[in-house]
């Protein structure tokens, strides 16, 4: 994998132009107000994975870094060391993008750190955006405290897209790179890989790297030469 | 930004992991300094671990791109400011040496009595605020109000404040949420500086401390908020605080400390009912200058029991659709934006779910509250379960009856009225009503 050229990678992709938003315009537009405006409530984003919180969330961070402000994205997920201490180590920014909720439910003093987070950036005049796999009702907190908090936001509902859809993003998305992805190097990923957007992208990285450092056409033997890890 | 710096951060993208770098890396501002890269993080957080996991190759990056060595500190802060960052979670003090222009409280200037929506729930509350904030020290020392989350505590304590402040100007109000006490009294011990932190909390006409459930456990800051409370208490000083339930029934708080909880008055605040519920939708949706016609708050009321935050979510999520697709907001519109988060609060009430919950808490096995049997400890349970079928789901009267072991639909239309009836007379069984309410709606 070493001699393969070195990318320019996210984010620099993950922007509000970048997101095909299909039936979830009217949640990128929530986020897109509240990183403009000042008193716009803050948004709760819930969807299942490859649905396209996390490019949101990085679109927000990099709309309201490009307007000087101070951002992070914070993957609740992926902290490291304990959560507890690592969430009460977080704030200081104008706006905080906190990226799956669900991996603090039922964690009673991560979630503590988080509702005291809450009331810190509330204070502070900060702005905090959240995603999860399901609205806040439904992840399983345990602290009422923070589930009715953000019971307060407004809650934008993003729905995977469509295979078609998603064969259409993916095909654009290879245009845009100068690779011409036929319907049966389609059929062949949708059938062996994860079907989500994400991973679908992260996919189409490595075969365009791979492509153009092999200087070969994108093929269906190609591809599964590639990804079975024969290249 | 810094120019190395960014060429620093165009290398790393190429290596680094791209959340890694958005997460860690992205929040650092630079600044150069003769010769010296500053980096500054947000908070301690990213400092740590941008010290123990990037520091190194980030000045070997920078080595090399500058063909020399590069001197870096990280360190939290701005680098548009070289002034050290405030402690986060440190309040606002009043009679602050370095601030005076600060206000005598630190108060939010939304929370009013004018703004806060009464009802049977929250009107004994608001009174004994109203009185505390008229005659502070004397009315009623300490005041405190408990209930659920987000049912208005923090609101009226905030009222109360703003009140007295607006009638004497220059009282000095603190507002604290009670996690702030505990950090303001952890950092005055680090620094030893007990003696400042006392003065502090003792100098002021009104304390009022939010959600002191969380308190619990935590010994020392108890033992510091009792002395707290001796002095102010001796000195007629006004104290406010909220709890999330009635202080005796909080675990690991100390019995001299609930006790002394006592000495004033304890108002429960309850969840809003169903008029209040869509009162207050209305007043939100006015102050947000969002326009919502009666039938849209009315059926908003009946689908979210929860709290008033959630009510607030509602609105918010139904305000920015509207906005978005340009459409005004009408009882269509809203049934059909609001169906995730409608689905997500009616989802956990079902007949079947309602009618185990009710069995669970009369303690009467399921197959019995389903029978015919018409003894007294079934009959009540049954037409009280038929009720909050009636209340909380959509079903109607000749479902519910099916649902009930086949009756017919005069029956729960009888049960209904029943229960309706006797809980103006039967404390006992409203308060029952109230906490099958709330446990099916939580």
């Amino acid at each position: 994998m070493n001699q393969l050229p070195l990318a320019l990678r996210w984010p620099r992709r993950q922007r509000f132009e970048h997101f095909h938003a299909g039936e979830n315009a009217a949640a990128v537009a929530a986020v897109q107000r509240t990183v403009e405006g000042g008193d716009a409530p803050w948004v709760f984003l819930a969807g299942p994975a490859g649905s396209g919180k996390t490019h949101l969330l990085a679109a927000a961070c990099q709309a309201a870094s490009e307007a000087g402000k101070r951002v992070q994205y914070l993957p609740l997920r992926a902290l490291r060391g304990p959560a507890e201490q690592a969430i009460r180590g977080s704030g200081g920014c104008d706006l905080l993008a906190l990226d799956d909720v669900d991996a603090l439910a039922g964690e009673r003093e991560a979630e503590h750190a988080l509702f005291d987070l809450y009331n810190r950036c509330r204070a502070e005049g900060a702005t905090l955006l959240f995603a999860g796999s399901e609205p806040p009702a439904q992840l399983g907190l345990t602290l009422p405290d923070l589930r009715s908090r953000l019971g307060m936001c407004t809650l934008a509902m993003l729905r995977p897209l469509s295979e078609a859809e998603r064969r259409d993003v993916l095909r654009t998305r290879a245009q845009a790179r100068g690779i011409e992805l036929d319907d049966a190097v389609l059929d062949w990923l949708f059938a062996h890989h994860a079907r989500d957007l994400g991973a679908l992208s992260e996919l189409l990285d490595e075969i365009d790297r791979a492509s153009l450092a092999a200087k070969r056409r994108v093929t269906v033997p190609f591809v599964r030469n590639l990804l079975r890890g024969g290249a | 930004m810094s120019d190395l710096w960014r060429r620093c951060l165009e290398r790393l993208e190429g290596e680094l992991d791209a959340e890694d770098l958005n997460t860690w890396l992205l929040p650092l501002q630079a600044r150069e300094d003769e010769g010296a890269l500053r980096l500054f993080a947000p908070n301690a957080y990213t400092l740590d671990v941008v010290r123990s996991d990037y520091l190194e190759r980030i000045r070997a990056v920078l080595e090399h791109l500058n063909g020399g060595a590069v001197n870096v500190h990280v360190s939290v802060g701005s680098a548009g400011a070289p002034r050290a960052e405030k402690p986060a979670s440190a309040p606002v003090v009043n009679g602050n040496a370095s601030a005076p222009a600060t206000p005598s409280h630190n108060l939010d200037p939304h929370y009013t009595f004018e703004t806060f929506v009464e009802g049977k729930s929250n009107q004994l509350g608001k009174a004994a605020a109203m009185q505390v904030a008229q005659n502070p020290g004397r009315a009623y020392n300490p005041l405190l109000l408990y209930g659920g989350t987000g049912l208005g505590k923090t609101h009226l304590m905030h009222a109360a404040g703003n009140l007295m402040c607006q009638q004497k100007p220059g009282t000095k109000v603190l507002y604290l949420r009670s996690e702030q006490f505990v950090s303001a009294m952890i950092e005055a011990l680090r620094a030893k500086n007990m003696d400042a932190f006392k003065r502090r909390f003792r100098s002021v006409d009104a304390l009022l401390i939010d959600d002191i459930q969380f308190f619990a456990g935590k010994d020392t800051t108890q033992e510091e908020f009792f002395h707290t409370f001796n002095a102010l208490f001796e000195g007629k000083q006004q104290i406010i605080l909220t709890c999330d339930r009635y202080p005796k029934e909080v675990d690991k708080l100390e019995p001299r400390l609930k006790s002394r909880l006592g000495w004033g008055l304890s108002v429960a605040i309850e969840p809003p009912d169903f008029e209040t519920r869509a009162a207050i939708l209305l007043s939100k949706a006015h102050e947000k200058g969002v326009d919502v016609p009666e039938d849209v708050a009315m059926l908003l009321a009946r689908r979210i029991r929860s709290n008033v935050r959630d009510l607030e979510g509602a609105l918010n999520t139904l305000a920015a659709r509207a906005n978005f697709f340009g459409r005004a907001i009408s009882a269509d519109f809203a049934q059909e934006t609001l169906r995730d988060l409608l689905s997500t609060h009616a989802q956990a009430v079902t007949v079947p779910n309602i009618q185990k919950t009710v069995a669970d808490y009369y303690q009467v096995r399921l197959s019995d509250l389903l029978s015919k049997r018409r003894v007294r400890s079934l009959a009540r349970p049954r037409q009280l379960a038929m009720t909050l079928a009636k209340e909380l789901t959509e079903h109607s009267l000749p479902e519910i009856g099916e649902a009930f072991g086949g009756r017919d639909h005069t029956t729960v239309l009888h049960a209904c009225r029943t229960i309706r009836t006797l809980m103006d007379k039967d404390v006992r069984l409203k308060q029952d009503w109230d906490q099958l309410i709330r446990i099916l709606t939580g």
